[in-house]
């Protein structure tokens, strides 16, 4: 799932669904994403393994996607954890390179 | 490769090779420790290649004199590219991450993207580590994940 979750747009995307599953022009509406990109950082996140969809009983012809289980858990808590260490080790470097030290 | 990535960049004002010496020289320098993403319960340690150059391997010196060998250097080009292997005390035996770091030129600035791979095969022992902290731990990292992130996309 490289990058899966590197991006803005896609971890916003994430905490919409962990919220409740969500129609990916329901997605687009709340993220303002034109249709096309929306199913490109759906399409990325769903190959990350952190995203289903389906259809709802009531219609076939509507997507809905939703937080795959084990998303939530472990793996989730690891990426935010390491990405957190990473964001405060860059930013401590940049500091250090940019003083010239 | 299976398995997920956290990838993190940013830009820093330098060139890539000053970045890249910088990066690896001074990480016992910049590398800063925080409390909720310590190394090991000894904390961070002092970090160092050693020897710096390919075939080297990012090690710690804990306060109380133990070393601890975070991984083997897989790729050392200077400007370009740093790859290592990281695996901390509490990972289980064979347990093993990736972290690559890239320094691109942007603008007479540097990006440097860090990117750490294999989280499949982080043990579910490792998240117990912070006992019956983890719900504090959760509220207190989304918090701090949040906060950082903000700061970050402030920057150019």
């Amino acid at each position: 799932m490289l990058g899966a979750i590197a991006d803005p747009t896609r971890r916003r995307a994430i905490e919409l669904l962990g919220e409740r599953p969500r129609s990916a022009g329901e997605l687009a509406g709340a993220l303002g994403l034109a249709p096309p990109a929306m199913s490109r950082h759906l399409r990325v996140l769903k190959e990350g393994g952190l995203v289903e969809d389906g259809h709802p009983a009531f219609d076939a012809r509507v997507r809905i996607y939703r937080l795959k289980d084990g998303a939530t858990g472990e793996l989730k808590q690891w990426l935010a954890e390491t990405e957190a260490l990473w964001v405060h080790q860059l930013a401590s470097f940049k500091r250090h390179v940019e003083s010239g030290e | 490769m299976s398995g997920a990535a956290v990838i993190v960049a940013l830009r820093v004002a330098a060139t890539p090779q000053a970045a890249f010496t910088a990066f690896t020289r001074d990480i016992g320098k910049w590398w800063r420790s925080h409390p909720l993403f310590q190394l090991s319960r000894k904390g961070d340690g002092m970090l160092r290649f050693d020897p710096a150059g390919p075939g080297g391997r990012l090690v710690t010196r804990f306060d109380d004199g133990e070393e601890w060998e975070i991984g083997a250097v897989r790729h050392w080009l200077p400007g370009e590219r740093l790859a290592f292997a990281w695996r901390l005390p509490s990972f289980q035996e064979g347990q093993l991450t990736e972290v690559d770091v890239r320094f691109e030129a942007v603008d007479g600035e540097t990006r440097v993207t860090v990117e750490h791979r294999g989280w499949d095969t982080i043990p579910p022992s490792h998240v117990a580590r912070h006992g019956f902290e983890l719900m504090l731990f959760q509220r207190r990292l989304g918090e701090f994940w949040r906060g950082l992130l903000k700061r970050m996309s402030a920057q150019p």
